[in-house]
């Protein structure tokens, strides 16, 4: 077992995880935070995104030791009270969620984007997305959402 | 689908890195960003008993310029290759080259030296390195080595770093003065593939607009990355018409030495050298960013 202690979501967090745990592990296993999915496990499908530091990780391909003194952002970080941000009410909006699976990664995908670039083009939302895989097809939608959440709409 | 366990060490220094790698304990292995090695032991292809991580060791992590030279620490990630201003303006095609590998989410967490060392044929880095005739920097228990980059790609995935040994850097010399440079990936599926080929190219016109500098290298084209030499010495001193780019890019896809895999056959690989070599020299020669 290791020792952790990092920032959640804006809550500091010390737990012990096994060395062989990845981040996504700890995240689902070990906190019962399952927002975060597990899709391809090899760092392809993007639905395990989250921050770390600000900067889009796969959860998946990155240890649990690497957490160590770092800040972490899930998909449950990003409300306000309960209340969804700008990017899940602009993606509720535009009907970019469709069966929801890939919705946590883009959603962190795109708010990393957002954070780097306020006012990004079509051509940049679509940089920052690729390699975050939409098996429902939705990816225009997810596009405007982002775009639209850009334009503060 | 949990990793198999295996005991984690995480040294702070490169002596207790290497002290642990000569214990030779086991399957043992290094892990950087680990974006490559996490995929491969999920995929059952390696199954390491023990893993040293090299992320608490302090510096290895640094980019710097230090008398002219770009230095940049093993874990140093991809995604900071791309943002620094040293690199961009000074080093530009190492720039590109590391923008273009897989998406934001791995370039933020795959380093250099993590890269060089996976030993992928068809990675994005290699070949700008290659072309900037780069240096390896490589620790074991006795001190230090520096192994030319044209040297450290030994095979198919295998470089000149022996057991007990690690990459904890790259040191890479000023560009001529008034290089132009480009990398152009060939992605046949998605851009956030690695590139059926990939070429990188640096030129340096003389004042009679003859060719004095010209380094061409190749990814995905044979076994390693590989410098394309005998591209060089066709254009090497000569005008750069489109007669002289042909010879060199026909020159490329003859030396070169692709496999065939699920992306690409050989036959293919060979006529997409030929392609990308021609339109990235005709490119720089006309001073123009490729498509």
């Amino acid at each position: 077992m290791i020792s952790l202690d990092f920032t959640l979501n804006e809550r500091p967090y010390r737990i012990e995880a096994p060395a062989h745990w990845t981040v996504l592990d700890l995240l689902r296993d070990g906190l019962a935070l399952n927002g975060t999915k597990f899709g391809c496990g090899e760092g392809v499908c993007g639905t395990c995104t989250v921050l770390l530091d600000g900067e889009p990780v796969r959860s998946c391909l990155v240890l649990a030791s690497r957490l160590r003194g770092r800040t972490m952002i899930t998909v449950e970080g990003l409300d306000r009270d309960g209340e969804p941000d700008r990017l899940q009410t602009a993606f509720a909006r535009a009907g970019a969620v469709q069966c929801g699976f890939c919705t946590p990664g883009m959603l962190l995908s795109a708010r990393a984007l957002l954070v780097a670039n306020p006012a990004p083009t079509e051509h940049d939302v679509r940089d920052a997305l690729a390699g975050n895989l939409c098996r429902c097809t939705g990816y225009t939608k997810i596009i405007e959402a982002v775009l639209a959440a850009a334009g503060g709409r | 689908m949990r990793l198999r366990p295996f005991a984690l060490a995480e040294p702070e220094s490169v002596a207790e890195a290497v002290e642990i790698l000569s214990r030779q304990e086991g399957d043992t292995r290094i892990i950087a960003g680990g974006t490559a090695l996490v995929p491969t032991m999920r995929l059952g292809l390696v199954t390491p008993d023990r893993i040293v991580s090299l992320h608490r060791i302090p510096g290895l992590s640094e980019i710097r310029v230090h008398k002219g030279a770009l230095e940049i620490g093993a874990m140093a990630s991809l995604a900071r290759l791309v943002r620094h201003g040293a690199l961009r303006s000074g080093w530009p095609l190492l720039a590109q080259a590391a923008g273009r590998v897989a998406t934001p989410a791995i370039r933020s967490t795959a380093t250099l030296g993590g890269n060089l060392c996976y030993a992928e044929a068809a990675s994005d880095p290699a070949p700008a390195l290659l072309c900037l005739d780069s240096q390896v920097r490589v620790a074991d228990s006795v001190g230090e080595r520096v192994v030319p980059i044209a040297e450290f790609f030994t095979g198919f995935y295998e470089t000149a770093i022996a057991p007990g040994e690690v990459l904890i850097g790259v040191k890479v010399p000023a560009a001529p003065p008034d290089a132009r440079s480009g990398y152009v990936k060939f992605c046949p599926r998605s851009a956030e593939d690695k590139p059926l080929i990939g070429v990188a190219a640096l030129l340096v016109l003389d004042a009679s607009k003859r060719v004095g500098e010209i380094r061409i290298a190749l990814g995905g084209a044979a076994p390693t990355p590989m410098r394309a030499r005998g591209a060089e010495a066709a254009v090497r001193s000569q005008e750069l018409s489109d007669h002289a780019i042909r010879a060199a890019a026909d020159t490329a896809a003859t030396e070169a030495e692709p496999l065939s895999d699920l992306m690409g056959s050989a036959d293919y690989r060979r006529e997409m050298i030929r392609v990308w070599v021609r339109r990235l020299l005709t490119a720089l020669r006309e001073d123009r960013p490729i498509a």
